[in-house]
């Protein structure tokens, strides 16, 4: 994981010193500061200062694993990765619904009132797909 | 590792037969997939059914501009929606989700993983993709039609007074649904990157495909949230009269930096997955490893990183941005540009080089992208962009970047992977007489382009006079135009006769040097990928694996043992 969190910081510095030399330049030759840009800039480099410290800390806490290992081996990983649900009704149902929603928001907002609940009952299904039925965990 | 599959077909054989499904199941088996191969396939066929839709629209486009003071399109009006879908559909519909489908086949297979990290979560950002596009291209349907204001939309053109009609709206709010899928697609793909490597792929042993995928997906994530912000607060004055995007508030420079901010860095979103793609094939075809894997790595890395400050190069003629600091952005991307063309250049040389179709469409990528790439600089100074600004030679020039980098180079990627995705190699004879009739097309219409821009043409005017000396040059364009349209048939019908007649591939590796872990499993796919991964040492386990004697140093070390 070092070379991901070192990439991040590696841009959390190169976006720190974008933004302030930016903002920097931008004052001495207009005397003002120019706010959408720079606060861009800042935004970039507070979300890859995050990301940054996120992969950092979850470095430290998991130690090396297999696939940042030079000399592993393909049986040297978990012999089970995780769960991948095999097919889902839910993405097609919640696409649709949410193209509803968002279509309503320039055709007319009666059109909203009725279809803000299938999304809803969208985002309920899909979440607790795997908490009932037949995959149940 | 166990990838779950129960059957074990022995690598190179036939794949066991499965039970034959009627038509209602296979269609209820795709629109509930979760299998990131099949979600892949989704987006290219729809990303290329938009190809075509965009490549119609573009065809009206020079036909209506072939000679001065034609109506074939009746009013101006329809000539705005015309190139603003195409613009629209060529950035948002087709080139876009091309990268998410190339990058859901393969990259996962490149990794040595049994599926993306989230399968659910991909599925969604496809039927997101699908369904908003849906809403913004809807907008043909409704009287006033489509959104006319251009693909860039710049305030206060886009606002109710000048652009009223539903299909402005519609294109903001299917654009922003499309942009959500963009963005949850690129955070599963960096998720399954960071986590769902196969032991011993290390991030400096990555394909340099699945780099480039990581990278581009930052990118998203990076550009996308602004542009769907600026679509909502965009929304938000169309609909409820925020006044957000008002002159009076400086609203117009806003839309515009909110705007670029995302279009710049939309620009390598598109022309980094493609970089990736001719990575992958330039090896394999020169039969040498890629020349500075690292090099092109950290080039790819530092496009990507200044990409997102040079975004104000687009408003030059606005007067009120920092132009110095942008042409020195933006001409300090020509530096890692340049050592990917050297980098791709090293691998050629000296390589026992063939030139069937994959390799052929990469040089055809190389020598166009390289056109764009130099006319980029031009456009990066502020004193010859003051003049060329919004005229042909801008549309030249990304034409250039982006037909060069995306169509070429899907072409290849087709050509190159189609065996792997069917289990079908393309007829190689239908896919020289495609490439020298695209690359002729390609070249006809748009190099005269430049200078009919220098001349004075500026874009986006449904009309000229005689008089203005543009005729020409108009009517060269327009008739390579219409060779470019004669390109897609060869290849329609190429996938055809492929699809009826092509014998079946049966060996891992049909191309004999495939380097990256797709060519060392069987083809096509298995439902998760690998039956059993080889043991990776270098950048190019499969390669290692089906070459021992002239594998990689490690890899040799390790078989001894």
């Amino acid at each position: 994981m070092k070379a991901n969190y070192l990439l991040w910081i590696l841009l959390t510095v190169f976006y720190a010193f974008v933004t302030g030399g930016y903002h920097l330049w931008y004052f001495l030759t207009y005397g003002r500061w120019e706010p959408i840009g720079t606060s861009a800039l800042a935004m970039l480099t507070f979300m890859s200062a995050f990301l940054a410290f996120y992969l950092w800390k979850t470095h430290r806490t998991q130690g090396v694993v297999p696939e940042d290992r030079l000399d592993a081996n393909i049986e040297d990983g978990e012999s089970e990765l995780g769960f991948f649900a095999p097919w889902s009704w839910w993405p097609l149902y919640l696409g649709i619904a949410c193209s509803l929603v968002f279509a309503s928001l320039a055709v007319g907002w009666w059109l909203t009132f009725f279809v803000v609940p299938l999304a809803i009952i969208g985002v309920v299904g899909y979440v607790f797909e795997h908490s009932r039925g037949q995959h149940a965990h | 590792m166990a990838t779950l599959t129960e059957t074990r077909p022995s690598s190179g054989a036939s794949f066991p037969q499965k039970k034959k499904q009627t038509k209602g199941q296979i269609l209820v088996d795709w629109l509930t997939t979760t299998d990131h191969k099949k979600i892949g396939y989704l987006y290219l066929m729809t990303s290329f059914a938009y190809f075509l839709i965009g490549g119609v629209m573009a065809l009206v486009i020079r036909a209506q501009l072939a000679a001065p003071g034609l109506d074939i399109v009746q009013t101006k009006e329809q000539y705005n929606q015309l190139f603003t879908m195409h613009g629209t559909i060529m950035l948002l519909m087709f080139a876009t989700p091309l990268f998410a489908g190339f990058a859901n086949v393969l990259m996962p297979v490149q990794i040595g993983a049994p599926d993306v990290a989230f399968p659910r979560l991909n599925a969604i950002a496809y039927w997101f993709y699908f369904f908003g596009s849906f809403v913004a291209v809807s907008g043909f349907f409704t009287p006033q039609g489509a959104a006319s204001f251009g693909w860039f939309a710049y305030a206060p053109l886009s606002n109710t007074t000048f652009s009223p009609g539903i299909g402005g709206d519609l294109w903001v709010f299917g654009l922003a649904l499309g942009g959500f899928g963009t963005i949850l697609g690129g955070v599963n793909f960096i998720t399954t990157i960071l986590t769902m490597r196969a032991p011993g792929m290390t991030m400096f042993r990555m394909p340099i495909f699945t780099w480039n995928t990581l990278v581009t997906s930052i990118l998203v994530i990076m550009a996308f949230p602004p542009l769907a912000a600026a679509l909502f607060a965009l929304g938000a004055d169309r609909r409820l009269d925020a006044h957000i995007f008002d002159p009076a508030n400086g609203g117009a420079m806003l839309w515009q930096h909110l705007f670029w901010f995302f279009g710049h860095p939309e620009v390598y979103i598109l022309a980094l997955p493609f970089f990736g793609i001719v990575s992958e094939i330039f090896p394999v075809f020169s039969r040498k490893p890629i020349f500075g894997y690292k090099t092109l790595v950290y080039a790819t890395i530092a496009i990507a990183a200044l990409s997102m400050t040079v975004w104000a190069h687009h408003m030059y003629v606005t007067g009120s941005v920092l132009l110095p600091f942008f042409a020195f952005t933006t001409m300090l991307i020509a530096v890692p540009t340049g050592v990917k063309i050297f980098n791709w250049i090293g691998t050629m040389w000296r390589g026992s080089i063939t030139f069937e179709n994959p390799m052929l469409w990469s040089l055809g990528f190389l020598t166009t992208f390289i056109f764009g790439g130099l006319t980029g600089v031009i456009l990066a100074s502020p004193a010859l962009d003051y003049h060329l600004s919004d005229s042909y030679f801008v549309v030249a020039h990304f034409h250039y970047v982006v037909f060069g980098t995306v169509v070429f180079a899907m072409f290849a990627g087709f050509f190159f992977w189609w065996p792997k995705m069917t289990g079908k190699m393309l007829n190689e004879r239908l896919g020289y007489i495609q490439f020298w009739l695209t690359f002729f097309g390609f070249h006809i219409t748009f190099l005269i382009q430049h200078w009919l821009g220098v001349i004075g043409m500026p874009r986006r005017y449904a009309t000229y006079l005689p008089e203005d000396g543009f005729t020409w040059m108009n009517m060269v364009s327009s008739l390579g135009s219409i060779l470019l349209a004669l390109s897609i048939i060869p290849f329609l019908w190429n996938v055809y006769i492929t699809y009826r007649s092509a014998p079946k591939v049966t060996l891992d590796d049909p191309w004999g040097y495939g380097r990256s872990l797709e060519w060392a499993t069987a083809t096509p796919f298995p439902r998760h990928n690998f039956t059993s991964i080889p043991r990776i040492r270098s950048e190019s386990p499969a390669f290692d694996l089906h070459h021992p004697d002239y594998a990689a140093p490690e890899a040799k070390a390790a078989a001894k043992k």
